[in-house]
């Protein structure tokens, strides 16, 4: 149990701001910076600091298109990045589940049955 | 944080990234039908006036005028929504693909004699299916009847060979119509309305 609990907690994962962009950016093809920090509701500092570090490990692609005040950083999630968050999630909810008190995971196998 | 703040983070913005989507695209079918079916329409006077080698300069019209009103319509979706769906995507790529698929026909066509009566059913057919496609991917019906309804026509202008192949552009100007004029008005209003509510 202990084992399977470390492996669950990805690090670049387990930080608020770095999931928060990691599930935006599954959700779609691509968002721009703008977007990032609206939906996040972070400053541009922090997220470009976050951003910086998924690039880092591979998870997000960033591009950057235009000239000076007209210029926009794009970014997009990885297959990496996604097969990461994947496995973030099905382990959180994993480690969720064996939480659950053992009669009412037992209630809830007797109706899916 | 714990698991469950974590699972709540993830659900909640998947959740917020939904309601922000906004449905965007609606000017790409009119930047493409209208220069199509003024070009159509060109190309069919030309021939009836004119009848002579340069009039199949005309096409080139089509991507002058709707390649730098497309680019100009997606910077101009872009720069409001700041981000791309998958659906988005999808829709734009399967149209450039059906772009380049036209234009090898055109290209055929026009410069080696090889498909000319067959062409206009061909990009009929494209248009229709594009339209249902597109309609399909955004749950809107107007567009997937259009693509029917389009892909049905798209077999009338082989009933014009030979002698009345000049007639084929009218027919594929009505069928282009259908599959991109129409359904991009009734579009149009449908975002535009959804946006006001």
């Amino acid at each position: 149990m202990s084992n399977f609990k470390f492996q669950v907690i990805n690090p670049l994962l387990h930080s608020e701001l770095r999931l928060k962009i990691m599930v935006a950016l599954d959700s779609l093809k691509s968002a721009d910076f703008m977007y990032l920090c609206q939906i996040t509701d972070s400053t541009r500092g922090n997220v470009s600091t976050q951003i910086t570090t998924l690039k880092e490990a591979g998870y997000i692609e960033v591009s950057k298109s235009g000239i000076g005040r007209f210029s926009r950083t794009t970014c997009s999630i990885t297959n990496r990045g996604r097969e990461a968050l994947r496995a973030y999630e099905e382990g959180l909810r994993r480690l969720f589940s064996e939480r659950v008190p053992d009669e009412v995971d037992a209630t809830r196998k007797k109706k899916e049955a | 944080m714990n698991t469950t703040e974590e699972l709540d983070i993830i659900t909640r913005m998947r959740g917020e990234v939904k309601s922000r989507q906004d449905v965007t695209g609606e000017n790409l079918f009119l930047a493409w039908g209208y220069p199509t079916v003024l070009v159509l329409l060109a190309e069919f006077a030309a021939l009836m006036i004119w009848n002579e080698d340069w009039c199949v300069w005309l096409w080139a019209g089509i991507p002058l005028i709707g390649i730098p009103l497309m680019i100009y319509f997606l910077d101009k979706d872009y720069a409001r929504t700041h981000s791309r769906t998958h659906d988005q995507n999808n829709i734009l790529v399967m149209w450039i693909f059906i772009g380049f698929a036209s234009c090898l026909g055109g290209c055929l066509m026009g410069f080696s004699g090889v498909f000319r009566q067959a062409f206009f059913a061909y990009l009929s057919l494209l248009c229709g299916m594009g339209c249902f496609m597109t309609g399909i991917i955004l749950h809107f019906r107007p567009k997937t009847i259009c693509g029917i309804l389009s892909s049905l026509l798209s077999a009338v202008p082989l009933f014009f060979q030979n002698d009345l192949w000049p007639w084929q552009l009218l027919v594929t100007a009505v069928t282009i119509t259908i599959s991109l004029i129409i359904p991009g008005h009734l579009f149009r209003s449908y975002v535009r309305n959804k946006r006001f509510e």
